[in-house]
């Protein structure tokens, strides 16, 4: 009966052509499904002699069509656009914020703008409280920029926290998938069965898993495909191991076995990639640069503001801010120096300047033992601190105090040595414009009455003793008018009286009253308060009453010293901004996130185009052709109805020879 | 195999993806007239325009500056310019009474029409632009002159304002100071040696006196030396070893040197210092001599009324030359603006051409890719079409 199992084995294996073209049909549209073949071999039945007999067809596989290194290669792709994708995505969102260009004066450039114009109509107008309150209002408008883009950019660092939990637990369902369909499909291969179907499931989770994390994959016997991920072993065989997320020693966002806390920063691929990068490296360095720009414009500014008074005029009390500490060492931005006091006498207007010793011994390197100093060493002021560290100054009543480097209306007793019979008095006014704090010493030339006498001169020098100026003060000068000394904007009178050759006094001169940075540093007299973008804001003092805008530094209050001085920040370089201006560093975070974005877009859309390549190819090798599908089909049908027609004649066959008999 | 179900698919969708961000990029291009509408469109020139923009911001602000300060200018050469009127109308009548024109009577009228004028002077000098004295350097909320009157008449005039000009930035590193001192507008600076009118021999000395203006020096006699006054502490000449050169000080503290050696009688000698001439205190000396208030001779208040022509001769030409100075500060920076309104035209100009999308452009653009994206749905529907299962029975 030979025959009719030829007849039975084709037709049973046209059967299951017929099972995997209507499975590979009905598939077309599925995601990860490979197209399936029926493999048909010749089937041996009785020997006669040395002669074969055929046995008809058995089907000895249904084999999926895959191309391994294809799909390892789709894997890898997958991954990096993945990482792309969630990369600009979240830089576009970011370009968005900055909103530069969404209107002609919106965004930060035009705030910092407005800023600086501010500070430029106030030289015109000190005294005008108009422009007093436009300058707070574009200095709020600008500080309150730069804390909506720190919230901004602080909530999505929290947002990309989350985002990367989230896409660690999905990881590790589909890890888990992964590994289960391993076990499933180890157990039916061992038999012998088919596990097309649980390999086409699990290979689709992995791909999925590629858009997520970047993998690698080692087929091993079986059909057991192991996933390692950034040298994590994901999946081995059936177990799986799950990830989760931490934070490094370095505070950097990180990846680890579940429960090891040996986090790794080092994925590359995928979602998660992508969120680490951005977290770790883009956002946190845009994050950075806007806090350095914010403290930048900050410390510059209050550098100078400290040092100046507004109309509102010298002080009775200021406070600082809160400190973390109270130790100076720690504090960023003080350094050993002086910061010198002014104390006004208002009954009568005499003033006495006082050096404060900054961390220049184990006596000045706290805030209490400054304010211990203060109370001490200046005379009517008392400096207090409280459980905050914040600093307050308070003057005793008749008296007020500033920071002014504004010299002295005479020099100090102790610096003049006049050995004539009649000492003359000697004034000085104007606004030292030298680059740092110096002592001018006056040297009298000759001897004689001053503007009476023939070769009476002043000659002038620097502490380096360099010479300054050789200013005539006999004959031809007419005490007490005012003389500028040469390149310095100092100005001094003399009234009548009569020097010896080699009389002398001098003065101290000050750039800056402020070298240790610590008014700076603790908020006394600040325009600004904070140190980076998300707490940069105007000191309530200046919101309070916009009098108080330090714009001076000349002794008289009225002058626009200080407010010239901090306009020509806006066109200063500094080396924290790298060498830039503040409006230069920040035009450069913007080209730079736009720089980053346009090179990723680009990347993304080439990898895009190469995924689309890969898939196609992929789909011309595992896909479903339903043309293809449709021509198997008339082959098998034109088969199964031969095999059939063959089967019939078989049995007519049998029939005539039952007739005989 | 190609032509599978999927790679149809994926072709297609992507060809529609690509197509149609590329039209809703230049959809956007066309609706805001600019083809970079966020940094990442041509990162290179969105930095230029970020600083094309702020470069035109501040640029407006300079011309804006300018306009102000060009308007306290103005101010000034007109208050200027009508001081300097004043002043040569009140010489032309000094030069009358000097040729004998006027009698007592004329006098009275000329002294009270100096008078006026004194006050509309101070008036003027006290000018405030939008709230701030215009005349008081750096400090612009207090009046800078301030008079002291006996009666209703000015006895003296004092400056009280700042001695440092207000310099304002109207370019990039070019500053112009708007805000003048008035002790320097007013006052001329160019001291010669002071010059005695009257016969008590009194003379300059060798030092170089500081007083300004006119004074009035006392020449007494206390029975034993005579006594030197100019309206501070008395010397007695009997206390000074040189005579040649005694220094007699005023209330201010500033000095007249005197050489007393020939001082022959008592009396009041008028001590001019030429080229240290204020307004307001010439004409207070002018009005006052009309009236004769120091009770001179006729012969010495001629003299003295000659000197006194001379000093308005001095503040008048010191006027003129303050508003050709500032009328030149104001040409300066006018033509400062209309070089700025240039950068200005050509900062805008860059920064369109570095933004401007071409409207032509992006209509062709559109066109094509509208085109396209038919074709591809034109193509995927032509591809889905053909199907051997069509011929299968």
């Amino acid at each position: 009966m030979a025959d009719y199992n030829i007849g039975l084995s084709g037709l049973g294996a046209i059967q299951k052509a017929f099972d995997v073209i209507g499975n590979n049909i009905a598939n077309a549209a599925t995601d990860g499904y490979h197209r399936q073949r029926v493999e048909l071999s010749p089937a041996y039945f009785t020997q006669h002699g040395s002669v074969l007999i055929g046995g008809g067809v058995e089907v000895t596989d249904i084999r999926r069509v895959i191309d391994n290194l294809l799909e390892q290669e789709i894997y890898r792709q997958q991954s990096q656009l993945g990482q792309l994708a969630q990369e600009t995505n979240t830089l576009r969102t970011i370009e968005n914020a900055f909103g530069d260009f969404s209107t002609e004066d919106g965004g930060l450039n035009a705030a910092i703008d407005k800023f600086f114009t501010s500070l430029q109509d106030i030289q015109a107008g000190s005294s005008d409280t108009i422009m007093q309150n436009q300058l707070v209002s574009d200095a709020n408008i600008m500080a309150s920029q730069f804390r909506s883009l720190g919230e901004y950019i602080t909530a999505l660092e929290s947002q990309l926290r989350l985002e990367a939990d989230n896409t660690a637990e999905t990881i590790n369902t589909l890890v888990n998938q992964v590994a289960e369909f391993n076990s499933k499909i180890e157990s039916v291969v061992m038999v012998d069965g088919n596990a097309n179907a649980m390999q086409d499931q699990r290979d689709h989770a992995i791909s999925q898993l590629s858009e997520l994390i970047g993998v690698q994959t080692i087929n091993r016997e079986n059909g057991v495909v192991d996933v390692t991920a950034g040298g994590i072993p994901l999946v081995v065989g059936a177990s799986a191991s799950s990830i989760e997320i931490g934070i490094t020693s370095k505070a950097e966002l990180g990846i680890a076995v579940k429960g090891s806390s040996s986090y790794s920063t080092d994925i590359q691929g995928g979602k998660l990639a992508g969120l680490l990068s951005l977290k770790n490296e883009i956002l946190s360095g845009i994050h950075n640069d806007l806090d350095t720009l914010a403290a930048t414009i900050v410390q510059k500014i209050n550098q100078s503001h400290v040092q100046g008074v507004g109309t509102a005029g010298a002080f009775t009390e200021l406070t600082g801010w809160t400190n973390a500490t109270e130790e100076l060492a720690d504090f960023e931005n003080i350094t050993a120096g002086y910061t010198y006091i002014r104390v006004i006498d208002t009954s009568n207007g005499s003033v006495v300047r006082t050096a404060i010793p900054v961390m220049q011994g184990a006596s000045s390197d706290t805030l209490s033992e400054i304010a211990d100093y203060i109370t001490n060493n200046v005379s009517h002021v008392t400096a207090t601190v409280n459980s905050s560290n914040q600093l307050t100054i308070t003057a005793a009543s008749g008296y007020e105090y500033d920071f002014l480097p504004a010299p002295l209306s005479e020099p100090k007793t102790a610096d003049i040595n006049f050995n004539g019979t009649n000492d003359p008095d000697v004034g000085i006014s104007g606004i030292y414009t030298g680059s740092a704090n110096d002592k001018l010493t006056f040297t009298v030339s000759g001897t004689g009455e001053i503007g009476v006498d023939n070769d009476l001169h002043l000659i002038v020098r620097d502490s380096a003793m360099n010479l300054i100026d050789t200013i005539n003060i006999g004959q031809g000068y007419a005490a007490p008018s005012t003389i500028t000394v040469k390149g310095t904007g100092i100005k001094i009178e003399l009234s009548t009286g009569d020097l010896v050759h080699g009389d002398s006094f001098s003065i101290d001169v000050f750039a800056n009253t402020d070298t240790s940075g610590l008014l700076a540093a603790t908020g006394i007299n600040t325009l600004f308060s904070g140190n980076s973008a998300i707490n940069m804001n105007v000191c309530n003092d200046i919101m309070d009453n916009p009098a108080r805008v330090a714009t001076s530094l000349g002794a008289d209050m009225n002058d626009n010293a200080n407010v010239e001085k901090m306009f020509n920040l806006r066109e200063e370089a500094f080396t924290e901004l790298e060498g830039m201006t503040f409006g230069d560093y920040y035009r450069q975070i913007v080209a730079d996130i736009g720089q980053d974005l346009s090179v990723k877009q680009l990347s993304k859309d080439n990898i895009e185009v190469l995924v689309l390549n890969l898939n196609n190819q992929q789909s011309e090798i595992s896909g479903v052709d339903i043309n293809e599908e449709s021509a198997n089909l008339l082959i098998y049908q034109q088969m199964f109805q031969a095999m059939a027609k063959y089967m019939s004649t078989i049995s007519t066959m049998l029939d005539s020879v039952m007739e005989i008999l | 195999m190609g032509g599978t179900l999927t790679s149809i698919y994926n072709n297609t969708s992507f060809s529609l993806y690509l197509n149609s961000k590329a039209m809703s990029k230049l959809q956007e291009q066309a609706s805001t007239g600019s083809k970079i509408n966020r940094a990442s469109d041509n990162p290179s020139a969105a930095y230029q325009i970020l600083g094309l923009n702020s470069q035109k911001r501040s640029l407006d602000n300079y011309m804006s500056t300018i306009s102000d300060a060009s308007g306290i200018l103005e101010m000034s050469t007109t208050i200027i310019g009508s001081m300097s009127d004043e002043i040569s109308a009140i010489k032309v009548s000094l030069n009358q009474i000097l040729s004998g024109t006027y009698d007592e009577d004329g006098r009275e009228r000329l002294a009270n029409q100096v008078n006026d004028a004194l006050e509309q002077m101070v008036s003027l000098a006290n000018t405030k632009h939008s709230g701030k004295y215009i005349f008081g350097g750096t400090d612009t909320v207090n009046s800078p002159y301030e008079v002291e009157r006996t009666g209703s008449d000015i006895t003296s005039v004092t400056y009280q304002g700042s001695y440092e000009e207000r310099y304002i930035e109207v370019a990039p590193g070019v500053t112009s100071n708007a805000y003048h001192v008035g002790d320097e507008l007013f006052r001329t600076d160019n001291r010669g040696t002071p010059v005695f009118v009257g016969d008590t021999g009194a003379v300059g000395g060798t030092g170089t006196s500081s007083i300004k203006g006119n004074a009035w020096l006392e020449v007494t006699h206390d029975g034993t030396d005579y006594n030197l006054s100019i309206g501070g502490a008395t010397v007695d000449l009997g206390t000074v070893a040189d005579l040649s050169n005694v220094a007699v000080k005023n209330a201010n503290g500033e000095v007249l040197y005197v050489d007393a050696r020939n001082i022959s009688s008592t009396g009041t000698e008028m001590v001019s210092v030429p080229g240290t001439y204020d307004i307001f205190n010439v004409l207070i000396s002018v009005r006052d001599l009309l009236l004769n208030e120091q009770d001179l001779t006729t012969t010495q208040l001629n003299e003295c009324r000659k000197k006194l022509s001379d000093s308005l001769d001095e503040v008048n030409s010191l006027l003129l030359s303050k508003e050709t100075s500032i009328g030149s500060k104001i040409g300066f920076i006018e033509d400062l603006k209309n070089t700025l309104e240039n950068i200005k035209f050509n900062t805008e100009d860059e920064a369109t051409l570095l933004q401007e999308a071409d409207i032509a452009e992006i209509a062709i653009d559109l066109a094509r890719r509208e085109a396209l994206y038919q074709l591809t749905l034109s193509v995927a529907g032509r591809l889905m079409s053909m199907t051997l299962l069509d011929f299968i029975e």
